[in-house]
């Protein structure tokens, strides 16, 4: 452990008496490790959004939208009351919502912008009661459609968080809404739906609603939401065929969350050229710290001579020269993993990523630093522990 | 001063030749018996080409012999492994060089301390001896300057710290004063006298008769020969 301690204390005064080419060599490294650790962490940085918005949505909602099984170009199709309630007994499942678009139907805050919302029609959703719960999103204000709505048919709804600011909503206030001339009570805000961006700017009314405005002949969903909490993906798989028990009605699944998933993916052809891009400005900067350290052996070849001279073995002084490069090797790794953070650092806050960066691939790129470091080492040290301690006192 | 009486072999050349070079071979050395005992204070002297510096090289086991045996108390060293006869240089031959050797970028104690690295020795004993060696050569007072910052005179007295440090058995000296003005040369001999001991010897390779004639044995040599191995009163 001395001998170790004494290796390093000569390793680390020979490089600090030539700052300058200590500098030099250790370019290098540093800007190899930080080329490769910034290039991951902005490529992972960069689906960094995605993977905290995954993290937030779940990973256990599935959406089953109505399909025809025979042919399946029937107009409308719809999942039927009691296949929704067969999916709502799974074992897994442990909320259902049931919804259906109604179209061609024009929904004005007031009528002076009836131009404007024909041609930018909003959503109409007719909705199970239990919305809110399923799709996990609270009310921003109001209440959310309840039982007494759905028996009465009240003509109330609740708009999306981005209609609300399109209308300039203000919170529990009495408004009216007209959907195709009728006049409807907003009751509550829902808040951002983050698996279904489309309903931030939808109304929500009872399917009552739906069935007695505006001539649905039954009150069944074309869409199921769906939450698993377990078995997510057999669940998924197991909808389609609860729906349909043989019948013609039918029903694919998705899972939303599955798309950004593969989205928050990072990158693995990027990921790899940047790293080989990373690795070959380590080789070079390897070669750089061969090239000079053995320019630097010639140098020195009479101090070579003097520490042979005072007992030092030809070990000895390829070990010493050797620690000057594992030296290099962790400085230029550990400065480099700084810069390259840093870089990501100041990348992520310029375009609002969400940092990401793994201390293990830190350390792991300047650990492959300190072993091109010390592979590049291997000459100049053979070379210095080669001179012939009688030449190089001569010479020098 | 009168000669100190010699005693046991510390350093001894047995048939050692040298020769350099295979296609055209230069016979540096040819068939040279020496024998450096405890106490003795020697100078090698010859011309520019004689062998003394082959010689030096030889007796400092810097350098291998093409035949014969180099002994170090009796122990044959050019056949041991190059860790050992390493080791064994460094324990036994402090040398001291015309152009002073010094590492640049240390201070005239860290110069001096190398010569103790790798000997499990603790940081402060390592100080402590060292500063001890520079005291006997009259240089505490320069322990943190570095080499550029000193004299010729107090780098060579720097370097003959870093020689004594090891308590050698001979401290071989190349030259001591080939880089040194008259007043320096002088003080740096008159350590060098004070070097030999009873379990020490001194020997000093030189071309300056002056040098040769402060020393008690002087040993002649010509084309790689030694012609005269005489034992002298030292001039004063």
């Amino acid at each position: 452990m001395r001998r170790f301690g004494e290796l390093v204390g000569v390793a680390v005064a020979g490089l600090t008496a030539r700052k300058v080419r200590t500098l030099l060599i250790l370019l290098g490294p540093i800007l190899g490790v930080a080329a490769i650790v910034a290039a991951i962490g902005i490529n992972e940085s960069s689906k960094g959004d995605l993977k905290a918005k995954l993290r937030e949505l779940g990973t256990d909602l599935i959406v089953a939208n109505a399909q025809d099984t025979i042919g399946g170009f029937g107009q409308n199709p719809r999942i039927p009351e009691e296949a929704a309630d067969r999916v709502a007994r799974l074992p897994d499942v442990t909320s259902v919502t049931g919804t259906f678009q109604l179209s061609n139907i024009v929904t004005l805050p007031f009528a002076a912008a009836a131009d404007y919302y024909r041609a930018f029609p909003v959503p109409i959703i007719a909705t199970h009661l239990n919305l809110p719960e399923t799709m996990d999103v609270p009310l921003v204000s109001g209440r959310f459609l309840n039982e007494f709505d759905e028996s009465s048919a009240a003509r109330v709804a609740v708009i999306g968080r981005d209609l609300a600011n399109e209308y300039g909503y203000i919170a529990n206030e009495p408004r009216t809404i007209q959907l195709g001339g009728v006049d409807y009570g907003v009751v509550g805000v829902l808040d951002y739906v983050l698996l279904e961006p489309s309903m931030d700017s939808a109304v929500f009314i009872t399917f009552a609603n739906a069935v007695e405005d505006w001539d649905i002949e039954e009150p069944d969903p074309s869409r199921l939401y769906i939450r698993a909490p377990t078995n997510t993906k057999y669940v998924a798989e197991e909808v389609p065929t609860v729906v349909s028990l043989g019948g013609p009605d039918g029903a694919n699944t998705s899972v939303p969350t599955d798309l950004l998933d593969a989205q928050s993916q990072v990158d693995e052809n990027l990921n790899n050229l940047t790293k080989m891009m990373g690795g070959l400005a380590l080789v070079v900067g390897g070669v750089g710290i061969a090239n000079v350290m053995s320019i630097s052996v010639i140098q020195r070849s009479s101090e070579i001579g003097i520490r042979r001279a005072l007992g030092h073995s030809r070990g000895t002084i390829a070990i010493q020269f050797l620690f000057e490069a594992l030296v290099i090797g962790v400085m230029g790794g550990i400065l480099g993993a700084g810069v390259g953070a840093g870089v990501v650092w100041m990348v992520s806050e310029m375009r609002d990523y969400t940092m990401i960066l793994s201390v293990s691939g830190l350390v792991r790129w300047a650990s492959v630093s300190v072993g091109v470091a010390v592979v590049a080492g291997l000459y100049p040290s053979t070379k210095a522990a080669r001179l012939e301690p009688l030449e190089t006192l001569r010479l020098g | 001063m009168p000669p100190s009486p010699v005693s046991e072999s510390l350093l001894s050349l047995e048939g050692v030749s040298r020769v350099y070079g295979e296609e055209v071979p230069v016979h540096a050395l040819r068939d040279v018996w020496l024998d450096i005992r405890a106490g003795e204070f020697l100078s090698i002297i010859g011309p520019s080409g004689s062998g003394k510096s082959t010689m030096l090289g030889l007796l400092g086991v810097l350098d291998l012999p093409t035949s014969g045996s180099i002994r170090i108390l009796g122990t044959e060293v050019n056949t041991l492994p190059d860790a050992q006869r390493s080791r064994l240089r460094g324990d036994a031959i402090g040398f001291v060089f015309q152009q002073f050797h010094l590492v640049p970028h240390l201070t005239s104690l860290g110069n001096v301390e190398t010569a103790l690295l790798y000997r499990d020795l603790s940081r402060r004993e390592r100080r402590r001896r060292s500063m001890e060696a520079l005291e006997r050569v009259d240089l505490v007072q320069r322990a943190d300057h570095r080499p550029i910052q000193m004299s010729g005179g107090e780098q060579q007295r720097t370097a003959i710290a870093r020689a004594i440090v090891t308590e050698p058995l001979v401290v071989l000296a190349d030259e001591p004063t080939g880089a040194l003005d008259t007043e320096n040369a002088a003080n740096v001999m008159e350590i060098f006298a004070g070097l030999r001991s009873s379990e020490r010897a001194v020997c000093i390779v030189t071309h300056d008769l002056s040098v040769a004639g402060a020393t008690e044995r002087r040993i002649s040599m010509l084309d790689g020969e030694i012609v005269l191995d005489e034992v002298q009163v030292p001039a004063t």
